[in-house]
């Protein structure tokens, strides 16, 4: 059972890939019925499943299969020519074939699907399009080819060990057995068309083929016509030619390509982030080791290695991240037989042009953007190109052009769709949102063009003025929004009535990695993705006006409405903010917005991780990022955020409610009152724990300027003064003062600076960063004392 | 001489089965504290204990979680189980830990008071969960009996379950 399933798997994906070429080789063909490779390539296709089917007992589909291969049999030998009626017959059938193959994936079974009808349309076109000795000529393929069989899995239980169809499975088989009928055709047609035969060449070919190499193939089909008529051959000589074929099919079909779960690759993927993240501390520790150590020998050494790791996790990343790369071709390949059908259907003349198919995409995106592309051509069929006798009327050409051009700009990718149809009325377009209720007389009047023309993305939709079966039911355009947004892409339109419309979808390569603007608010990063940045912009607090409730701000000509991102992810405002805060200008296709932010950290490429399922969902959250240094930095969502943006309440940009009150804490003893020593010495501190031990205060001593900020988030003390140390490692005395100045609640703290720089300079820097007191070593305790006495408002009756 | 033998060997697979009976009555679990109760999970679904180190928070979520943290490449939700029983937060100290409970694919962070103890516990001495805590909402799955103490042993699934 395992291994039967194993071979349908097989079947199923090799019959998809198949058909998938089918399609355009089909509308190919309708314009060049006379192309014998490209018959003959859809032959193989229909054959081949059929060999397959027959031999995994799908009865059904071995029956229209073989209805199929008869009429393209026929049609090979130019005894029939391909109508567009024969061409709607065997496309029918191909669809259903589909059909049958998707029951098959999905039930392992062909049941359930009457193909009767359609096996009936094709018998008629083999028969009665066909000329007269239709009888007798049908079936000799298909038995030709099945004796074939029957020859060779023969010889095949005779002289196995001889033979290396051993080695083959029944499709390569099949294949093969193709290959061979394909020859013996061409060599009757190349015999019929001329008689000439060059006995040499004939000699050379079988000498060729009695060694079992494969020159065969490189003989030029002309050149052996001196051949035996197929029908006449005997069985070794079809067998020579058998082996002669196997190796070279072997050389030239050996794909140099392997099939790979997408679920292997994208552990290859996880895998690689965080090797990258890995590498990204690598650097780090190494440039810390590099401070430490200045002057080392080994620090070269560690140099050399930690820049190589880094470019090869690199070029590893780009691997990976390529090998999840599919050319757009994929999606492309199934307009031509959409746009065939539907200028049958619509009664238009239109013509598909195609360029750029090799462009890659990462294969998440592959996948989300063939529906919205359905939608977008099916409009421009639609609703776009006019019928033949309108275009003649207007001096264009009777038939339409639609042109869909895929190309590499940037870090995006652009999918451009034009065609040269009526294009969009921008009056129209606002006279029916009017009437549908979209938008109102006011903003019809303000609209711009452009803004006119993304109307058509509108929920609700439609501006076919006649609900067709092709489109406008007045869903569509609006999913094509959803759906190329959720890949972080943007829409464009231009159009110009008469003329044509332009649609440009603009797409970023990958999914899984992005360009990301880091931003600061109090404490804590977001990363937003730079493809919706517009601008930064440096702005003082008295240039934000509050319009309705709104904070708005004027940006050149424009009047930007503002949010700050500290209200829409309820960030608690600890720290002071700054005079100055930064707008970042979002942009999402027409609409802006301006996020106040605290600081601008800086752009990355981030490796877009989700939050799982317990926290999916988030507004606002598109997602999690992992940086250099282990933390978790979230990535802002701005879809969401554009439309949070309109019910968040704004809130004033300066806090007026610092709580003080925690600093007024009633003291009731002398050690109510707390004091922290910062100091990188020992000797030092014990020296001020020992000045101060007599007040009775509490005492809290810190070895340098980190450890004290830690200390102080931390809030386990009501802190009322604190002793720093200018020169201390890790953080100074002076970047602890401007740190501590920073939250609210330690603004009044007094800061004492005790030190042995007694350069004027030094004082000043103490008193910019904010200190209060400068303390010169060496001090007298009293003198400790008294200053710290004074800076705490120590109550006299404590002392003892 | 074969007498004594045959008992011998009796003895022996009766012990066998004793020693099996014992194994597969057995439920190992791991207690830790969360305000003044006890708690414990089966040790199978624990991917690991961790000491607390620093994680992000996250908005627009309900108070007990806490944020995310980076576990080797995997973003994971952090949640404070004080918070969710309905205790009022508690400063992080030497003692806390994460501990990261998986089931299926769903996977959560979990910060406790303390750890206590690698647990084995018979399945008989594991009551229902009383009544007033029983039905399909509540997170505890049964109460351990031991000597001295009784534990409450929580749903894992229940805990890694979104519920906002």
């Amino acid at each position: 059972m395992d291994e039967f399933q194993e071979i349908l798997q097989d079947f199923l994906v090799e019959s998809f890939e198949l058909i998938e070429q089918l399609d355009q080789d089909l509308v190919e063909l309708e314009t060049r019925p006379d192309d014998l490779e490209l018959l003959n390539r859809i032959f193989r296709v229909a054959h081949t499943v059929k060999g397959a089917s027959s031999f995994l007992n799908f009865d059904v589909l071995t029956h229209l299969t073989h209805h199929m291969e008869d009429v393209l049999n026929r049609a090979r030998h130019g005894e029939l020519v391909i109508s567009p009626n024969i061409m709607d017959v065997i496309l029918e059938s191909i669809d259903l074939m589909k059909a049958l193959l998707n029951t098959i994936r999905d039930t392992s079974a062909d049941s359930g699907i009457d193909v009767s009808g359609c096996v009936v349309r094709l018998d008629l076109c083999t028969k009665g399009y066909g000329d007269v000795e239709v009888p007798a000529a049908q079936p000799a393929a298909p038995k030709a080819a099945e004796k074939v069989i029957e020859e060779v899995v023969q010889e095949e239980v005779s002289s196995g060990d001889e033979l290396d169809y051993d080695n083959m499975d029944a499709d390569e088989l099949e294949a093969e057995i193709e290959r061979l009928l394909n020859e013996r055709m061409a060599e009757d047609k190349a015999k019929r068309a001329s008689k000439l035969s060059s006995s040499s060449a004939s000699k050379e070919d079988e000498d060729d083929s009695e060694q079992e190499y494969e020159p065969i193939v490189n003989i030029p089909v002309a050149v052996t016509p001196a051949r035996k008529p197929a029908s006449m051959r005997d069985d070794s000589d079809s067998m020579d030619d058998a082996r002669a074929a196997a190796p070279a099919k072997k050389q030239s079909t050996v794909e140099q390509t392997i099939r790979v779960d997408v679920k292997r690759l994208d552990h290859l993927m996880n895998l690689i982030g965080e090797l990258v993240l890995a590498k990204n501390r690598l650097i780090k520790i190494n440039d810390d080791v590099e401070e430490r150590y200045e002057g080392e020998s080994f620090l070269e050494e560690l140099n050399q290695v930690v820049s190589i790791v880094s470019i090869v996790t690199t070029d590893l990343q780009i691997a990976v991240m390529k090998t999840r790369m599919l050319p757009i071709g994929k999606v492309f390949n199934k307009f031509p037989r959409m746009i065939r059908d539907l200028s049958r259907e619509l009664n238009k003349k239109i013509e598909l042009e195609i360029f750029g198919e090799d462009t890659e995409l990462d294969k998440s995106i592959v996948e989300e953007i063939g529906d919205p592309l359905v939608h977008i051509i099916r409009n421009s069929c639609d609703h776009g190109i006019e019928i033949p006798a309108i275009r003649l009327e207007q001096g264009k050409s009777e038939t339409g052009t639609i042109k869909l051009k895929a190309y590499n700009e940037g870090n995006q990718i652009v999918i451009q769709i034009d065609d040269d149809g009526k294009g969009l009325d921008v009056e129209m377009l606002k006279r029916k949102s009017l009437e549908k209720g979209l938008i109102t007389e006011k903003e019809a009047d303000n609209m711009s063009d452009k803004e006119a023309f993304g109307l058509i993305f509108k929920p609700g939709f439609s501006t076919a003025a006649v609900v067709t079966n092709v489109s406008g039911r007045g869903v569509g355009m609006d999913v094509v929004k959803t759906n190329i947004e959720k890949v972080n892409g943007i829409i464009d339109i231009d159009s110009e009535i008469g003329i044509g419309t332009s649609m440009k979808l603009k797409i970023p390569l990958t999914l899984a990695i992005i360009q990301a603007l880091l931003v600061g608010v109090q404490e804590e990063h977001y990363a937003i993705p730079l493809a919706s940045v517009l601008e930064t912009v440096r702005i003082s607090k008295d240039e934000v006006y509050t319009v309705e409730g709104r904070s708005v701000m004027r940006l050149r000509e424009d009047v930007l409405s503002l949010v700050h991102i500290g209200d829409i992810f309820e960030v608690e405002r600890i720290l002071d903010s700054s005079e100055y805060a930064y707008v970042v200008v979002l942009g999402l296709g027409t609409s802006k917005l301006g996020l106040i932010v605290d600081t601008l950290v800086g752009q990355e490429e981030i490796v877009i991780k989700s939050l799982g399922e317990f926290l999916k969902g988030i507004d606002g959250i598109a997602g999690a990022t992992i940086r250099g240094d282990g933390g978790v930095t979230l990535i802002v969502d701005v879809v969401a955020i554009m439309d949070m943006a309109k019910h968040v309440k704004s809130t004033a940009l300066i806090d007026t409610t610092s709580d003080a009150a925690m600093l007024t804490h009633e003291k009731t003893k002398a050690s109510d009152y707390t004091v922290m020593i910062v100091d990188d010495s020992k000797t030092d501190r014990t020296i001020m724990r020992k000045a101060l031990e007599p007040l009775g205060v509490t005492l809290v001593e810190a070895g340098d300027g980190q450890e004290a900020l830690a200390i102080l988030k931390q809030g386990d003390y009501n802190f009322d003064a604190m002793l720093v140390d200018i020169e201390m490692p890790r953080m100074d005395g002076y970047s602890l003062a401007t740190e501590i100045k920073k939250y609210n609640r330690y603004k009044n703290l007094p800061l004492i600076a005790v030190t042995s720089r007694t350069g004027k300079s030094d004082r000043m820097r103490g008193v910019e960063s904010g200190m209060v007191e400068y303390i010169t070593k060496p001090y007298s305790s009293d003198y400790l004392m008294s200053v710290v006495q004074r800076n705490i408002n120590f109550r006299s009756e404590f002392l003892k | 001489m074969s007498d004594k033998l045959k008992q011998i060997i009796k003895k022996q697979t009766q012990k066998e089965n004793e020693n099996l009976d014992h194994a597969d009555d057995v439920v190992q679990l791991v207690g830790f504290i969360i305000g003044d109760e006890e708690y414990a999970v089966p040790i199978l679904s624990i991917q690991e204990i961790i000491k607390p180190f620093p994680w992000t928070r996250v908005p627009q979520v309900p108070k007990y979680i806490v944020g995310v943290f980076n576990m080797r490449g995997a973003v994971i939700p952090l949640i404070d189980l004080r918070t969710k029983f309905g205790l009022s937060p508690k400063k992080h100290n030497e003692d806390t830990r994460f501990i990261v409970m998986r089931e299926g694919d769903d996977i959560a962070g979990f910060v406790i008071d303390r750890l206590t103890m690698a647990i084995r516990i018979k399945k008989s001495d594991i009551g229902p969960a009383p009544d007033t805590a029983s039905g399909d909402d509540t997170a505890i799955d049964g109460v351990g009996k031991q000597a001295d103490k009784i534990i409450t042993i929580l749903k894992v699934k229940k805990l890694l379950k979104r519920d906002f």
